[in-house]
């Protein structure tokens, strides 16, 4: 009931604020006139924006006192002066709401003034004096609205944001205005308006067109900070009010499109303009102008929902199209390219329609069928299976801990089949049609972490569905633990020289402890350190870490040594007490699941893992045979990774 | 007055007090940041002797100088966790734990001079 109420209240300020601007903008846009159905016109205008103040004030109130209501989390606050004043005094909405308040009481004085207007300098300033204080209230909704959540970014995010909403203002505003100009012109009695009545539309057109401009590339820049991704546009309800927002601009545009073509035919003699052509067109702006109501519907539920981007999503298809399934399939690849190939002859062929006026039918035609051809050719293949799930992100990070436990569950649950290591070769195995896919496999990092983990929650036949047996955070452990197999199979590839500015393999993180007090995580050396993680038995492992001492004490400023006991014995640090000092992390908690993570990615008993600042796994030296290898070659390997120039990105918490 | 020169003062007027708005903001924020540094730098300064606990894990004792390596855990007001160097009071304090052992200690003196004043074993 509340939320209804506080919603209705968000569209109808909106849309009083949207109206404001774009009425006021239509009269400026128009221009002062003598004629007495223009004036009457003007005066309409002016009593809807006088109006339109006490509307958006009014709503804009009750916003306040739902916001306040939401905020305490009582209904009672809504009401309580103290309670409203600690959101308007203490919160950046409350504050954006009392400037934006402030600006519409002294628009609201303003349009209540009556000026003596004497001539056109004055009807300007008077006029366009509506549109600024109007855009001004209007824009600085931007400031309390998700642009202002954007990090980084901030400042951008709502600059964008303002542009977005007053070049909505002035297109999306100004159709009803206009549709009764052209209506009231349309009339037996409004003939002597109808020269004015055509140029206000020939001037508002072109400035729609600008401001449609505008509208679509702040838009896009939104959707892409906001939804960014085709699982967040269908698959959240933010997303999903964002396509019924394109379809009913969309329509807009085609009505528009239509306008633009009756236009000419209108300036061509302004004077002798027939009623039914202006009839047309009042009744074509006025739908653009319902549809416009649809719009400012649908962006009033997208203000209080949560972005995509900060949402899982539910992907809606019980398909996906990916470039990944074109890996290791030649003869996919030619098809998607030579497929490609023709749709893009065919839609150069549709654009070459519009410019050629006498090939128009035929060239749109074959066109159209080239064009479907090729994307029938070229789509089919990049289909894989989809599910719900598919987009979600793990509920549990990628973690040393989160893929101990998933191994251990691993045994319990799946190894029968599966195999100990994933390998396809459990003892059931032999029984089973098919056989279970050997899981360590470099196409199981093709598929999300949502598609494993939906098939672990409802089954594969002939594999039985876990979702009753294990809970959602088990099963996350599973899904990191199939993760960090493909991975580990994957870092085969990883030598102990560092490939220079080919990042790919993410490190899990870890956590770690140094005795009780002392606790970091592999995390907290992202964008600072470079880690050398070494996994190491005693006592073959002794002289090596020894001389990762002065490694040590050469790179200390760039490089972090961590040292993890093979047997993750509580006492290693006491056993490593007799001789020369080793002062870098010894672990002491955590030992375990780094162990267990980072075995999977080299058996050897003494083995180094090089991470660059990023969280990137760069090289692994599996120091076998002579632990008393030469450290010039380590460090050469870390100068190598400080001399990377443009760090490249963290990897994303997204799976893939 | 005519109503155009109304209108552009009325703006005037609005750029005017906006500017001042922003301006008298920013200037509260500089003197907040300024009053909270200062706090911070008194609070750290301490005036004279100060005394810290915290716990860790002795890493190497080097009785030739008198110092004890500690991994240690976060001491509040003074220094994150890290590896380093302590200076021990007395002889006493190196001879009582060796490499391995978790300890509790306390240091004293005035930053950056402190020393080990106490330290017990909180685990065999």
């Amino acid at each position: 009931m509340g939320e209804v109420a506080g919603l209705l209240a968000r569209g109808l300020h909106l849309a009083s604020s949207v109206l404001l601007v774009g009425g006021a903008a239509v009269l400026v846009l128009a221009g002062p006139s003598d004629r007495p159905t223009a004036r009457r016109w003007e005066s309409w205008v002016l009593t809807a924006c006088r109006a339109l103040v006490l509307v958006a004030l009014a709503s804009g109130l009750l916003s306040v006192a739902h916001q306040t209501a939401m905020l305490e989390d009582r209904a009672g606050a809504a009401l309580e002066p103290a309670a409203l004043a600690r959101m308007l005094l203490h919160t950046q909405g409350g504050t954006v709401w009392l400037i934006r308040g402030g600006v519409l009481f002294l628009l609201g004085a303003f349009l209540a003034l009556r000026l003596e207007i004497r001539d056109r300098a004055d009807w300007r300033a008077a006029r366009g004096e509506v549109v600024l204080l109007g855009g001004l209230a209007l824009g600085l909704i931007a400031a309390a609205g998700h642009a202002a959540a954007v990090q980084p970014g901030t400042a951008v995010a709502i600059a964008v944001d303002v542009v977005h909403l007053v070049a909505a203002g002035i297109w999306v505003g100004g159709l009803a205005p206009l549709a009764l100009l052209l209506w009231l012109a349309a009339r037996r009695a409004g003939a002597d308006a109808r020269p004015y009545a055509v140029l206000a539309a020939r001037r508002f057109s072109w400035t729609a067109l600008a401001m449609v401009l505008a509208l679509a590339l702040s838009g896009a820049w939104n959707a892409w900070v906001h939804v960014g991704s085709m699982a967040g546009l269908l698959g959240t309800r933010h997303g999903q009010l964002l396509l019924v927002k394109l379809v009913a601009v969309l329509a807009m545009l085609v009505l528009a499109a239509v306008n633009r073509r009756l236009i000419p035919a209108l300036a061509g003699d302004a004077a002798t303009v027939g009623r039914p052509t202006m009839r047309r067109l009042s009744r074509a702006v006025a739908a653009e102008a319902a549809l416009a109501m649809i719009v400012l519907g649908a962006v009033t539920v997208m203000s209080v929902t949560p972005p995509a981007r900060h949402e899982q999503p539910t992907w809606p298809l019980t398909y996906r199209l990916s470039l990944d399934t074109l890996v290791g399939a030649p003869d996919l690849e030619s098809q998607v390219l030579i497929g490609s190939q023709v749709a893009v002859l065919g839609t150069v062929a549709v654009l070459a329609s519009l410019a050629l006026r006498r090939l128009r039918l035929p060239l749109l035609a074959g066109g159209a069928v080239v064009l479907v051809a090729g994307l029938a050719m070229a789509v089919p293949p990049l289909a894989s299976d989809a599910y719900p799930t598919t987009y979600r992100r793990p509920g549990v990070p990628y973690h040393a801990a989160s893929i101990a436990e998933g191994k251990t569950l691993f045994a319990a649950h799946c190894a029968v089949c599966h195999g100990a290591q994933g390998a396809g070769d459990g003892p059931a195995a032999a029984a089973l049609q098919p056989r279970p896919p050997d899981l360590r496999a470099h196409h199981v990092a093709l598929h999300t972490a949502g598609d494993i983990f939906w098939w672990i929650t409802n089954g594969l036949p002939p594999m039985p569905a876990f979702g009753d047996r294990l809970g959602p955070d088990e099963r996350w452990h599973l899904v990191n633990f199939l993760r960090s197999l493909a991975a580990a199979d994957a870092a085969r590839l990883l030598g102990p020289t560092v490939e220079p500015d080919r990042p790919w393999l993410v490190a899990p993180d870890f956590g770690f402890g140094v005795g009780p007090a002392f606790s970091r995580s592999l995390k907290d050396y992202r964008g600072r350190k470079l880690v050398l993680l070494v996994l190491y038995t005693e006592p073959a492992s002794r002289p090596r870490l020894e001389e990762l001492t002065s490694a040590h004490a050469l790179a200390a400023q760039d490089v972090e040594i961590i040292a993890v006991p093979r047997d993750a014995a509580p006492d290693a640090i006491r056993r490593l007490a007799g001789g020369p000092w080793i002062l870098y992390p010894i672990v002491t908690d955590g030992a375990r699941e780094i162990v267990e993570t980072y075995g999977l990615f080299s058996r050897a008993p003494h083995a180094e893992f090089l991470i660059d600042r990023q969280g990137y796994l760069r090289a692994i030296v599996a120091a076998a045979g002579d632990p008393r290898r030469d450290l010039d070659l380590l460090l050469a390997e870390i100068h190598q990774l400080n001399q990377e120039k443009a760090p490249p990105a963290p990897p994303a918490e997204h799976v893939h | 007055m005519r109503v155009w020169r109304a209108v552009v003062l009325v703006n005037l007027a609005l750029a005017v007090g906006v500017g001042w708005g922003f301006l008298w903001w920013g200037q509260q924020a500089r003197r907040l940041a300024l009053e909270l540094t200062e706090a911070r730098a008194a609070l750290a300064a301490g005036g004279g002797e100060r005394e810290f606990r915290a716990t860790g894990v002795v890493r190497a004792g080097l009785p030739e100088v008198g110092m004890l390596v500690v991994t240690h855990g976060e001491i509040p007001g003074y220094m994150p966790p890290m590896t380093m160097g302590f200076r021990a009071a007395s002889p006493k304090i190196l001879e009582s734990v060796k490499p391995g052992d978790e300890v509790r200690f306390t240091l004293r003196g005035t930053p950056p001079n402190l020393a080990i004043t106490a330290i017990d074993k909180t685990a065999p």
